[in-house]
């Protein structure tokens, strides 16, 4: 039952990003509108079947590669529609929705199945930490997506190209405010998922974490949103600047990651 | 037939158009009066500033197209000669699409505007209030609310501003989204500066600064926008509140410098600022645009918006016309079945097939019936069918050399719904 709704969810996401690509592409919304509600049903596909996950007949939360991936990709997409009920803003989907599809591929690779974490550390703490870290992590995606989409309407009003693509795209406004949500969010959000995580290894591992190779480069990140929130609410930080920071941010923290995941070998690596 | 008589901003002089809009705007029964005209069965009358046109349903006499002409003609005071050289007369397809053009804002003096539908749309209800028209002008008004529908929705022709006040409007909605709770500084009080405060008035800015050399002259526009008079001494404070400025004086230096800019931007927190610049000689250097966050449009530049968007309706007006050939297409075959011929060949098939529908249901408790009555039951259906359908078949060959036979055959295409 559950690899049924995985698929399903997989297919209407695959739908749902070649919908806002093709919006991009011929620079009309009505492809991006219907692609929303086409991610909304995969979004409802995914909620179910992580419900399913969760209240299997074993008794006990097994997280495999597909269900950590697939909560990724459920979390950025639920970020994601929470946003656009309040913004609108359907062309964002456009940036978002290439990254939760890149998420279900990983969720539906060769390595799914894999347990993640090893059953004796499973506890309200370990979800907790995943739950939050996840969160606060979307929260940092859509924001740097939306910096990304200022960069270019910036650039478009500022060589004053008025294009079929300057259409498409929101307003500046309305760009930065989502870049400011998303910090804003995202940064407390991941702040306790990283405190829950750092009481649970306090506990079970006792020593040898801080010196994790995805341990430092989480509070990597953290230090790097958190240095950008304090910019834009303490010093006034705003538009193209914010934007552009956001997006260097969350380019480098993406190769540091791939970098963690491929050379080195991390306490977060359960095989 | 259908024909249309008028004169627009194309054939006439404002002064002729002006002396017929007064004489026509008199007469407000004016579609009454037409349809007592002998020969003229249905009638609408449209009156806009750039035209004025009669669109009418007559008995195809070309004396009645002459009636049409003088009847207009004596209504607007017009000269014979100023008749002959500024009315347009179209007759059947050729009015048919120069109405469809016209809803569709094709034959606009600005291309693509959307006023013109809601004008052709008061002239029907006046029309309909009055009882001037009948089922060949309501299908073709409804035919025509249609395809401007879909030339809006359809094509690009009314998406880009044509004009530089309502391209300034449209950047500051692409920089801020919604300008609600936005600050306008307005510079100098030129009548340009006053035109594209007054669209940004209209998008719902919350305040408006008018700073100005003359403080006199800026209070009286800053009254007239509910704002408040600066003087231009008092810039900086105004440009750390404003969002939008527009400027316009008649400096001949920069009244706005690039320094000034980057000064008043720390104090305004970064925050977004679109400056217009529409004065010649320039009032804003031209490197304050460079400055982060600020967004800096000239004249020039807005006016290449405009050309460009022009250039963009020139385009998708083909498409238009596309549109505006199918739909003219569409109604031209209408009309023809209007014919009494193919609607009573309709009834009788659309009868037909009730019958045969009804017999194959009855089938099930026919099936106790012998051949022979069975038959007789086939030919009892029948014979009552035709007798209830002999007298409106009759009608209709009968009207159908009469003039008024379209009335007719709408009305029995309407009753049976022989066009679903």
């Amino acid at each position: 039952m559950e690899i049924i709704l995985f698929k399903l969810a997989f297919a209407f996401c695959l739908l749902s990003t070649a919908g806002y690509l093709l919006s991009l592409l011929i620079k009309k919304v009505v492809p991006a509108k219907i692609s929303t509600w086409i991610l909304v049903i995969a979004f409802g596909f995914l909620t179910i079947n992580l419900f399913l996950v969760m209240v299997n007949p074993a008794g006990y939360i097994k997280i495999g590669s597909r269900e950590f991936f697939s909560f990724c990709a459920w979390v950025v997409a639920g970020v994601y529609l929470a946003f656009q009920m309040k913004t609108k803003t359907r062309i964002l989907g456009s940036f978002i929705s290439p990254i939760i599809l890149l998420l279900m591929i990983a969720a539906a690779g060769r390595e799914s199945g894999r347990s993640l974490v090893p059953e004796d550390m499973l506890g309200w703490l370990t979800l907790v930490h995943l739950v939050l870290v996840v969160a606060g992590e979307a929260l940092f995606i859509l924001a740097s997506c939306a910096g990304a989409m200022f960069i270019i309407q910036n650039s478009l009003l500022k060589h004053k190209k008025s294009s079929h693509m300057s259409r498409l795209l929101p307003a500046l406004h309305d760009l930065d405010r989502i870049n400011h949500l998303g910090l804003l969010w995202g940064f407390p959000v991941l702040t306790l998922g990283l405190f829950a995580g750092i009481v649970f290894a306090g506990y079970t591992w006792e020593s040898g974490w801080p010196g994790d190779p995805k341990v430092i480069w989480t509070s990597a990140a953290w230090a790097a949103y958190g240095f950008l929130l304090h910019q834009r609410l303490a010093i006034g930080w705003k538009g193209i600047r914010m934007a552009v920071i956001s997006c260097a941010v969350f380019i480098l923290l993406l190769l540091s990651y791939s970098g963690v995941r491929f050379c080195f070998s991390t306490l977060h690596d359960f095989v | 037939m259908i024909a249309l008589i008028g004169l627009n901003h194309k054939t006439a002089p404002l002064a002729v158009r002006e002396k017929l809009f007064a004489g026509c705007q008199e007469e407000s029964d004016l579609p009454v009066r037409l349809t007592a005209v002998c020969g003229i069965r249905e009638a609408m009358f449209l009156s806009t500033c750039n035209r004025i046109e009669i669109l009418t349903r007559i008995d195809g006499q070309e004396e009645t197209l002459y009636k049409l002409r003088d009847f207009l003609a004596a209504s607007g005071g017009l000269t014979p000669e100023e008749a002959r050289d500024c009315l347009y007369l179209y007759c059947d397809e050729n009015a048919v699409r120069h109405l469809f053009r016209v809803a569709a804002s094709l034959d606009s003096l600005v291309m693509g505007e959307t006023q013109i539908l809601g004008q052709v749309k008061d002239a029907y209800r006046r029309a309909l209030e009055k009882n001037s028209t009948g089922a060949v002008l309501n299908r073709l008004l409804h035919r025509a609310f249609r395809t401007a529908k879909r030339v809006r929705s359809e094509t690009a022709i009314a998406v880009n501003p044509v004009s530089v006040s309502f391209a300034a409007v449209t950047l500051a909605k692409k920089i801020f989204g919604s300008l609600t709770g936005k600050e306008v500084l307005v510079i100098g009080a030129g009548e340009m500066a006053e035109l594209t405060g007054m669209h940004l008035v209209a998008n719902g800015i919350s305040g408006i600064i008018i700073a100005n050399r003359s403080q006199a002259q800026a209070s009286v526009l800053a009254e007239k926008f509910h704002g408040r008079a600066v003087s231009l001494e008092a810039l900086r404070e105004a440009l750390t509140e404003a969002d939008i400025v527009i400027s316009s004086t008649g400096a001949s230096s920069y009244i706005v410098s690039a320094d000034l800019i980057r000064q008043v931007h720390h104090q305004r927190k970064n925050r977004l600022l679109f400056l217009i610049d529409i004065a010649v000689p320039r009032d804003i250097d031209p490197q304050a645009g460079a400055v982060e966050n600020v967004y800096l449009y000239n004249i020039d530049n807005l006016q290449d918006i405009v050309d460009e968007n022009m250039n963009a309706r020139k385009k998708e007006a083909l498409k238009a016309e596309a549109i505006v050939e199918e739909e003219v297409k569409n109604y031209i075959n209408w009309v023809k079945e209007l014919d009494a011929v193919p609607t009573i060949v309709l009834l009788r098939n659309k009868v037909e097939e009730i019958v045969r529908l009804e017999l194959v249901k009855a089938g099930s408790w026919m099936k106790d019936m012998n051949e022979t009555e069975r038959q007789k039951v086939e030919i009892l259906i029948n014979s009552i069918v035709n007798k209830l359908l002999h007298n409106p078949v009759t009608v209709l060959k009968e009207e159908s050399s009469e003039f008024k036979s379209a009335d007719i055959v709408a009305l029995t295409r309407q009753l049976f719904r022989l066009d679903e």
